[in-house]
């Protein structure tokens, strides 16, 4: 179906390729997983595989590609989205029509179905996606997962024979993670179609990969096959190459049960290790940092009651829409509430010394043209700018402009720049979003070094294995509300789905070795 | 019948028609008429909410009220100064104040039939009929669309920024400074919105190119030309009229 020969492909403005000699093959009704780390060009790829590049590249490609037997080197757009569609990453920007239906009948209307006919195709295609109860709803009013499955509607719509998806769930939360990724299931299973993913988390795409190609940061493929064998073998270098392992591999590797083949599923490892031991208790100072007494906000937040204790990791979570980022933003004084009260020590004057905020995006914070500068904006003098860059691992980076950072080294960098003067407070906006598994790893690793030396953290997240690993308290929203406040251990005994979260492994894990389930050796 | 089921097209030609000629007239009762009339059509055929009209409308009477003012103030020197009208204590030429009414109810009615358009009309379907009544490209209209998504999108980014930078403690610079601050990361967000949305049209097999068939059809139907026919018959009964009673002008460059 797709046949990919030699590509090789250069940017205009960068030194190296972003993809050397890659050839690849993928057939019929197979479902294939790109994996890579975020700037190891798999985006490029995509663009490749649309047809988009070379007639819009600034450089150089090298290389063949075609899709369904015809070159897509010279081919129309309009022929091309006859045999390929794509679904992107970012649910806001792919579409261009106001409700639903719309959109889906925008891409029939492109290949000039006969107008009798696009109703029903718009309707087909929004019901094998769940989402034919929404036909005339605004895109605006629908949720991230839905918007993703309105996405892969619009294509699912044009029938084409190979659907690209391009990191589609990394904007998503676990909960419609699994969904969208159950959905895409489902439809393999029920339709001829050629499926390939790119992604660098392979967590949530286990059950549907026939097979994988794994690419590393110099743009060359470096193992094309099953996926079983791949992990086996690749394991160890997977994390440098920015390719999330899953999560029982890692763990297996933890506990040094790590011998191929290594596990995939809890069950697989669940049958390897013995049973882990209790789960670690961390303890919060005595002395509340912040405190709230029934604060609202708008007709967002209600009768929050909340404190912040010293030295706390609090980790702020719930779904979408909940009020996670609302109540941050009024606990670091960004928002003042409707009503209530805010009970803390900072001076006024002082407050954006001692608290800082650090953004979902980090663009937003940037203030100067260079990294340094960034840095030293508050007027830190130089040993201590000297000092930040180096913890956070942007020295050699100084002169560069913030903006052509990698996604990973702006993020830090934002996170550098809320701790100039050593704030006792740090909130975070879902710090490792979108980021690749090392860079998540070093922006966590930089949290918790400076969560041991005293300085307060609340972070947004949706990932519970973060929660597992770093939190010493959780606060879970639930409809504007604090539906949940306290130790993880007692969170993962509650109805987890009404939050829309999803238990962390270890606890999974211990679960199946106390509830006696029987484990295929 | 509503004024919401007007196509789109007709509604805008006649609009349009109708302002050109109100342009060309120059009497204070003709617009006052027109404007009660318009409005009262607005509210008798058209579907929306209520309240908003006159959220809208309030700025323009002030606008309106102002321009009253400033003519009168700043009005050339009458050629029958004898003639005066006593306005809140003051004594200004009649001449001057019919010139400013003149010119201020113009304005209203011009307003209110550009709010008859903007209340009764669904901006896609606009779009939709300006692409196949009046053969606007379609790469023009799709472009129109994506970037009407767009401004909400704008608007919470620049309030996220606003507020990241307020954390960053900025708030001393001069403000052209801190406007530039706001630029780039406003624009470098814009340009990468752009054209991740560019991207996924094309890959949904956009060309802009006039081939192409509609989920909604748009057609000129008969009772869409009640519409201009009406508002021009009720028009040309006031401009009769007018002439009838002898306060007809055409418009000479008076200010």
């Amino acid at each position: 179906m797709i046949d990919v020969k030699n590509l090789t492909l250069e940017y205009e403005e960068m030194e190296n390729p972003v993809l050397r000699n890659v050839s690849f093959t993928i057939d019929e009704k197979e479902s294939v997983l790109l994996l890579g780390a975020s700037g190891s060009g798999k985006s490029t790829l995509s663009r490749c595989l649309t047809g988009l590049y070379p007639r819009e590249l600034d450089g150089s490609m090298e290389g063949e590609v075609r899709v369904a037997g015809k070159k897509v080197d010279g081919a129309s757009p309009g022929a091309i989205s006859r045999h390929v569609g794509i679904v992107f990453q970012d649910p806001e920007t792919q579409f261009c029509m106001l409700t639903a239906e719309d959109e889906v009948a925008f891409g029939l209307e492109n290949l000039g179905t006969a107008p009798e006919l696009m109703e029903g195709k718009v309707d087909t295609a929004l019901e094998e996606v769940g989402l034919l109860p929404k036909k005339g709803r605004t895109i605006t009013s629908l949720s991230g997962g839905e918007k993703q499955k309105l996405a892969l509607a619009c294509i699912l719509a044009m029938r084409p024979p190979v659907i690209i998806l391009d990191e589609p769930t990394a904007n998503l939360d676990p909960v419609a993670t699994d969904d969208f990724v159950a959905l895409l299931e489902r439809l393999k299973l029920e339709k001829d179609v050629t499926l390939f993913v790119i992604e660098h988390d392979l967590d949530p795409w286990l059950s549907i990969t026939d097979r994988v190609l794994m690419l590393d940061r110099e743009g060359q493929l470096f193992y094309d096959g099953p996926l079983r064998e791949g992990i086996d073998r690749y394991a160890p270098i997977l994390h440098e190459e920015g390719i999330a392992v899953p999560q029982t591999v890692k763990l297996a590797v933890e506990e040094g049960a790590a011998t191929p083949p290594l596990p995939l599923t809890a069950r697989e490892l669940a049958g390897r290790l013995p049973v882990l031991p209790e789960v670690r208790e961390k303890e919060d100072g005595e002395r509340a940092l912040l405190q709230t007494e029934k604060v609202n906000f708008k007709s967002i937040l209600h009768a929050i009651d909340i404190t912040l204790p010293e030295g706390s990791f609090t980790a702020v979570t719930g779904p979408n829409g909940s009020g996670k980022t609302t109540l941050c933003r009024v606990l670091a004084g960004i928002e003042s509430p409707t009503s209530g009260r805010m009970l803390h020590s900072f001076p006024k004057k002082e407050w954006f010394k001692r608290v800082g905020y650090v953004f979902q995006n980090p663009e937003h914070q940037f203030l100067t043209d260079s990294v340094w500068a960034e840095v030293a904006y508050s007027g830190a003098d130089e040993e201590r700018v000297r000092h930040l860059l180096e913890w956070c691992g942007l020295w050699e980076r100084r002169n560069l402009h913030p903006f052509t950072l990698s996604q990973g080294e702006k993020r830090r960098l934002s996170v550098a720049t809320m701790l100039v003067e050593d704030q006792d407070l740090l909130f975070l906006d879902e710090p490792t979003f979108g980021q690749d598994a090392r860079s998540t790893r070093r922006v966590m690793d930089l949290l918790d070094e400076k969560h041991r030396s005293g300085t307060t953290i609340v972070m947004i997240t949706h990932d519970m294995e973060l929660v597992e690993q770093y939190a010493t308290r959780v606060v879970a929203m639930k409809d504007g509300e604090i539906g949940f406040d306290g130790r993880a251990d007692e969170l993962w005994k509650r109805d987890l789905d009404a939050f829309q979260l999803k238990r962390p492994l270890k606890v999974r894990l211990k679960e199946m070795q106390e509830g006696g389930v029987r484990v295929p050796q | 019948m509503y004024l919401n089921n007007v196509n789109p097209s007709v509604k805008a030609l006649t609009i349009l028609a109708l302002v050109l000629i109100l342009a060309l007239l120059f009497d204070p009762v003709t617009p006052v008429l027109f404007t009660m009339f318009t409005v009262l059509i607005t509210f008798l055929f058209g579907r929306f909410r209520k309240k908003y009209y006159l959220f809208y409308f309030l700025p323009f009477t002030i606008f309106a009220f102002g321009m009253f003012w400033t003519t009168i103030a700043f009005a050339d020197p009458p050629q029958n100064p004898a003639e005066t009208i006593v306005l809140l204590g003051w004594e200004v030429p009649e001449e001057n104040v019919l010139v400013a009414l003149s010119l201020s109810f113009r304005v209203m009615a011009f307003a209110t039939l550009s709010l008859l358009f903007m209340f009764t009309t669904n901006m896609v379907e606009f779009l939709l009929s300006l692409m196949q009544q009046l053969r606007l490209p379609p790469k023009l209209a799709y472009g129109i669309m994506a970037g009407y998504r767009f401004l909400p999108m704008l608007k919470t980014e620049f309030d996220q920024i606003r507020a990241a930078h307020r954390v960053r403690g900025v708030g001393t610079e001069s403000k052209w400074k801190r406007s530039r601050r706001f630029a780039v990361p406003l624009l470098a967000g814009a340009i990468r919105k752009a054209e991740r949305t560019a991207l996924a049209m094309e890959s949904k097999g956009f060309t802009g190119s006039r081939e192409r068939t509609f989920y909604r059809n748009l057609k000129v139907r008969g009772k869409d030309w009640l519409f201009p026919a009406g508002m021009g018959a009720v028009l040309l009964f006031f401009i009769i009229f007018s002439v009838r009673f002898g306060y007809f002008s055409w418009y000479q460059g008076q200010l």
